[in-house]
């Protein structure tokens, strides 16, 4: 699991999880939806592919990413879990308060 | 950071109608705290709270089925910006992770609540939640654009 919080910690490389967990996709295709030069997509890609967290290979002269929807899954399904409780009982406090202020003559 | 040294804490934030010390006090309420910490099934939850510095939290949240016993101990108690303690439970592989909330003044009358849960134990034991393929990745969408927002 080495790694893989610390790829997903990044927003640009979250960004691009988010958009392979759509469909796989050209490493062109992707540099072109964040404005950054292919460099510097390619180095996120290579943080990526080393956390297990996506996989890429050569289809011709084009290389195509997809998210290895196992590994990545393992890594968010707790922390997933957890944040929902949480969003919860931020729901419940809110109409906790709601409702005692109704109440208030 | 945690004893892995690699799981980020998770922070979840929300803006409340109300003043940090009315929010403060929400925390530190036992009675007011029961009902609003019975999450999903959970029919009653019981809250005892010693409030001092060292002093210890327990939380039983009862279902149609079981209980669920969270425990912890104060860590810090600043009113009205911060409370911290230590939160053990099933969930957590019964390791003690830390739950840090912190009030902050948000325009008239207003409080940003921002909770930091961190020292999370290993991922792989995170397997008994259950969750959407495609949920998961809205949250990491929703989580960005709160960012970027």
């Amino acid at each position: 699991m080495n790694g893989v919080f610390a790829a997903i910690s990044d927003p640009t490389r979250r960004a691009i999880l988010t958009h392979l967990g759509r469909r796989p996709a050209r490493v062109t295709d992707i540099a072109r939806r964040f404005p950054m030069s292919l460099n510097a997509v390619s180095k996120h890609l290579i943080v990526l592919e080393r956390a297990g967290l996506i996989e890429r290979e050569a289809q011709g002269r084009e290389r195509i990413c997809r998210l290895n929807a196992r590994r990545f899954r393992e890594a968010t399904l707790w922390m997933d879990g957890m944040r929902e409780f949480w969003e919860a009982r931020f729901d419940a406090l809110e109409a906790h308060i709601a409702r005692k202020r109704k109440a208030r003559p | 950071m945690s004893p892995d040294g690699v799981t980020p804490p998770l922070v979840v934030r929300r803006t409340f109608a109300g003043t940090r010390e009315e929010l403060f006090d929400e925390w530190t309420d036992p009675e007011g705290m029961a009902a609003w910490m019975c999450p999903g099934d959970i029919v009653s939850s019981d809250v005892q709270l010693d409030l001092r510095l060292g002093g210890a939290l327990r939380i039983t949240m009862r279902g149609p089925k079981a209980a669920y016993e969270h425990r912890g101990e104060i860590t810090a108690l600043e009113r009205p910006s911060k409370i911290a303690f230590t939160w053990i439970a099933k969930a957590t592989d019964d390791r003690p992770t830390l739950v840090t909330v912190e009030f902050f003044a948000r325009g008239r009358n207003q409080c940003e609540v921002v909770l930091t849960h961190e020292n999370f134990p290993r991922p792989e034991a995170r397997q008994q939640y259950e969750g959407g393929w495609a949920r998961i990745l809205e949250r990491l969408a929703d989580d960005r654009d709160a960012r970027q927002g």
